[in-house]
């Protein structure tokens, strides 16, 4: 899989894997910014519904490789996702 | 080794492949005149999960960050057990039943921090790396993604995974038939 597809101007690239991309049927796609993080999921919701509850609140999120609060109260509030910002729905993971 | 990615920092070496892993490189990068050991891990992918057929297994990565995970977890480890040297290899992409999907080799002046070195470092990295495993069943049957946390399906691509509360609970390396240590995951204790 090809990691970034570049995003255009006002956009942000996000990333799915193993089960958000089987949820998706997609790997990646573009989004537009900003965007609050504390937003990230119910616009996912808006997209993919059902997706919330099966798969994002398992997951992890990062924002240009870096791990980020979605869910708690304390970071999420205040973050932005900005445009060409690449973030990753993160599941699981199952290597080894 | 073709499409290899890779990272290294002084005696920590991490790297993806979409090759067959080579285990008697990942040793030779470890070797030292200065190790009177080198323990090797080769973690290899079963042919059934709780007895189901399993036709063969596909790993995904976010290689970038898994790459970064690695290298950390790698570096922590090399200094707390004042390795020699240390290598972390796992396999993408299809990997035929059999066949490794991951490699540590770890060397070390005395064998005792080398094994209690390359098991803490497999734990780690099952329990941190960001590579996803696909156990594919063959045929309609579809397939799974596993998860290593608590060896549960991630999205149920497959409802006859739902059949299965009543059996042992599942390692990432098949049933676990005896209590776990606090905190231990995957291939189970180190007997020393």
């Amino acid at each position: 899989m090809s990691i970034s597809s570049k995003a255009s101007a006002g956009h942000f690239t996000i990333l799915y894997f193993a089960s958000a991309s089987s949820y998706t049927s997609k790997d990646s796609e573009i989004l537009q910014a900003p965007l609050p993080l504390s937003k990230l999921f119910e616009t996912l919701e808006e997209r993919y519904p059902g997706i919330k509850a099966k798969v994002l609140e398992s997951c992890l999120v990062t924002v240009n490789l870096e791990y980020v609060d979605v869910t708690g109260e304390s970071a999420g509030d205040q973050t932005i996702i900005q445009e060409g910002d690449e973030v990753a729905i993160i599941p699981p993971v199952s290597s080894g | 080794m073709a499409n290899e990615l890779e990272m290294h920092e002084e005696e920590c070496y991490v790297a993806l492949s979409y090759e067959p892993l080579d285990a008697k490189a990942a040793m030779d990068r470890v070797r030292s005149p200065k190790a009177g050991a080198i323990v090797l891990f080769a973690g290899t992918t079963r042919d059934n999960f709780r007895g189901r057929p399993v036709k063969e297994l596909q790993y995904t990565s976010y290689e970038p960050r898994a790459l970064q995970t690695m290298l950390a977890i790698c570096k922590s480890i090399h200094k707390k057990h004042s390795l020699t040297s240390i290598v972390m290899i796992h396999r993408l992409g299809i990997v035929p039943i059999g066949e490794e999907s991951i490699l540590i080799a770890v060397s070390c002046p005395h064998r005792e921090a080398a094994w209690r070195a390359g098991e803490e470092a497999l734990e780690e990295c099952k329990r941190k790396v960001e590579v996803w495993k696909r156990e594919e069943f063959g045929g309609a049957a579809g397939g799974v993604w596993r998860a290593n946390r608590d060896g549960a399906a991630g999205v149920e691509i497959d409802p006859v995974e739902n059949e299965k509360e009543n059996a042992p609970a599942q390692g990432p390396h098949g049933p676990i038939l005896r209590p776990a240590r606090p905190g231990e995951h995957g291939h189970g204790p180190v007997v020393m």
